[in-house]
């Protein structure tokens, strides 16, 4: 510490952690939201805006008064389903992107039901109506689990090819198929608006926040008792750990593959039910639009843990909140929000990886 | 039947099965390169689009259509950078660096995008003309069909047999193989691996941001959100369907290019169903070509697996 002259010369090089350490962890982490925020305001000012004044309305159109609040967890409601999809299926190590389709197959599996179980008593319409945007969302993960275990198809690239079809399936379905609203003469690309019945209840007398909510908030509980408390939730990070040493031990991978793709479908099918029948009224694709990408984002910076994937989703719920607030005041336009987020992850990948080294002083001799 | 097959929508089928070919050609053979060097490049998508929307900022304020492919080479550049130091420098998992930048490219170009157009009407700009090569347009029917493209098209062509010929008939080529089969190899040899990944990515994201910028100026005169519709994602089905091989490659990017092409023809065609059927067809036939392919022997062993000395 004294002189350079009388000890060692040493260097700082980079080693890979044996365990990881609290501390080291969440400084990395942090660090990763500093310079995504950093890199956010530089993208702000390269676009002319006032970056102070673009960020403070960000912040008080998120969280700034009770209205912006339950805004932001009206938002953060399908956001935080599709994350815990994620959070499904990525600690399976199963790399399915399939949540954006999933949420469509969900809210076109839960728009039929609306149709076929017209005139039954309400409670009962309701929760008919949930579980056919479940059983749709399950049936389109379950088609990218079958083709990864019986042809081997890379769930990535099967989860993509399905986000496109779906899209166009129900771009036919709404734009001149059976399922156009009709009594208009221009086509919207829209059905007519769900009977009341069908619609979600909506919570503390809002306008906004509904039902979902709570079915947001009840997955990320049955999530952490999945993963954490049962076996099938064992099998899923044994998947992601060492899929060679759970064959042996005598577990089917491919029916442990199908049931998380399933489970994952299953959540984010649930928040295109949310969408429609809680905030839109009508199905319709440009509200359920990047709810599945944004969701990938939200799990994994929420660490693909439950917990963490709640408090990303009212984060971001609220910063696609705030945006429109934003958009407003400061004239910056709300797609400032998705360039952030992917900035976001990317730096947050690099603090995970990060996360697994330390810098340690050598001396020269040492290398 | 005689009216549906007529001779001239027969000619236009196949010249914009060509034309379509393009983009989705140069990416693929890119990527090919990358992926020999054992990165799987999940990211084509959004360098796909970044190159894209390069192209018509460039283009439409400048009005030099030159301009905007060396823009959106240049900015295929920049995304390969990104992509090299995810997965060669920082070793993040391969796939989900590659969606990352997708979802990074995806909302960084609707905010420039938002930003360029705010207050006025889009801006157009003049795309590529098609040129005849003197002599061989006027061959019937293939004249027609091949030989009055735009310019890109025909370098697209030959770039097939220039990366056969640098794969497989050079000493970097087998070298850059290796790395995709047994990287270890090549250390021991006191080759650089990172730099070598670092070159191997940089040559697939600068065509695939070629391949973005001809898809702006071969095809349209103005930007919209997700241009690119999944045509990165079929560049990097087509490498697999075509066995990691270029001949290969190249006929699986001519089997999305028809079914497209198809699809656009379909109000001329006057067939009687929902066009969306059709627009579907690539993406179907994607999912049925990998289902149906059982030998995957050429597939790098290393592909998508980090390297740790």
């Amino acid at each position: 510490m004294s002189s350079a002259a009388t000890q060692p010369r040493t260097r700082l090089t980079i080693e890979r952690r044996l365990n990881r350490n609290a501390g080291w962890t969440f400084t990395m982490y942090l660090s990763a939201t500093l310079i995504g925020l950093a890199l956010s305001a530089l993208l702000l000012w390269t676009s002319g805006a006032d970056v102070a004044k673009a960020f403070s309305a960000l912040l008080k159109g998120a969280f700034g008064s009770q209205k912006a609040w339950i805004g932001t967890l009206s938002k953060a409601t399908p956001l935080i389903l599709t994350g815990l999809a994620t959070v499904v299926a990525f600690r399976a190590q199963v790399w399915s992107i399939g949540q954006e389709g999933q949420v469509y197959a969900g809210a076109m599996g839960a728009y039929l039901g609306c149709l076929v179980f017209a005139g039954l008593p309400v409670a009962l319409y309701l929760s008919l109506i949930i579980l056919s945007g479940i059983i749709g969302g399950a049936l389109l993960g379950t088609i990218a689990a079958v083709l990864k275990d019986r042809f081997d198809v890379n769930e990535i690239i099967s989860t993509v090819m399905m986000n496109y079809l779906i899209v166009f399936l129900l771009s036919y379905l709404i734009g001149g198929g059976p399922w156009t609203e009709i009594s208009s003469t221009v086509v919207y690309q829209q059905t007519g608006p769900v009977p009341d019945a069908s619609q979600l209840p909506q919570l503390l007398g809002s306008k906004k926040l509904h039902l979902g909510f709570l079915f947001a908030m009840a997955s990320a509980v049955v999530c952490y008792v999945l993963l954490e408390k049962t076996p099938l939730g064992y099998e899923i990070r044994a998947l992601g750990y060492n899929p060679v040493a759970l064959a042996y031990r005598g577990t089917n991978i491919g029916r442990t593959i199908i049931m998380v793709m399933a489970i994952s479908g299953a959540i984010a099918g649930l928040a295109g039910v949310s969408e429609i029948f809680g905030t839109s009224h009508r199905l319709r694709s440009d509200t359920l639009y990047g709810l599945g990408y944004t969701g990938i984002i939200i799990g994994m910076i929420g660490g693909l843990r439950p917990l963490g994937t709640v408090v990303a989703g009212i984060i971001f719920g609220g910063l696609a909140s705030g945006a429109l607030y934003m958009k407003l005041l400061a004239k910056v336009p709300s797609a400032l929000v998705p360039a952030m987020e992917g900035i976001l992850m990317l730096t947050f990948l690099c603090a995970g990886v990060a996360a697994h080294y330390r810098l340690v002083r050598v001396g020269d001799g040492d290398v | 039947m005689s009216e549906l097959f007529s001779e001239a929508i027969l000619i236009s089928i196949l010249a914009s099965t060509v034309r379509i070919m393009t983009p989705i050609l140069f990416a693929a053979i890119g990527e090919l390169v990358t992926q020999r060097a054992g990165i799987w490049n999940m990211g084509v998508e959004g360098t796909m689009l970044t190159g894209a929307f390069t192209a018509y900022i460039v283009a439409s304020s400048t009005g030099s259509v030159w301009l905007a492919v060396w823009a959106a080479m240049a900015s295929g550049a920049l995304m390969g950078l990104l992509t090299a130091f995810m997965t060669a420098t920082m070793r993040v998992d391969h796939f989900i660096s590659g969606l990352g930048i997708n979802l990074l490219a995806g909302g960084l170009t609707l905010y420039w995008f938002r930003i360029y157009i705010k207050g006025r009407p889009q801006p157009t700009f003049d795309g590529f003309d098609s040129v005849a090569i003197p002599g061989l347009s006027a061959i019937p029917w293939l004249g027609e069909i091949l030989f009055t493209q735009r310019l890109l098209t025909y370098l697209a062509f030959a770039m097939v047999p220039v990366i056969w010929f640098l794969l497989y008939r050079t000493r970097w080529g087998l070298e850059l193989r290796c790395l995709g089969e047994n990287p270890k190899a090549l250390d021991i040899k006191g080759i650089n691996i990172v730099r070598r990944q670092y070159l191997a990515v940089m040559i697939g994201s600068v065509m695939t941001g070629l391949g973005g910028g001809f898809l702006m100026l071969g095809f349209s005169d103005r930007f919209l959100a997700d241009i690119t519709a999944g045509r990165g994602w079929l560049a990097v089905v087509a490498i697999i369907a075509g066995n990691w091989m270029p001949r290969g490659v190249l006929a699986a990017v001519l089997v999305f290019a028809l079914l497209e092409s198809i699809a656009t023809h379909v109000q001329v065609l006057s067939l009687n169903v929902p066009h969306q059927i059709f627009l579907a067809l690539p993406y179907l036939a994607s999912i049925l070509l990998l289902m149906g392919l059982r030998r995957k022997t050429n597939q790098p062993v290393k592909l998508g697996i980090p390297y740790f000395r």
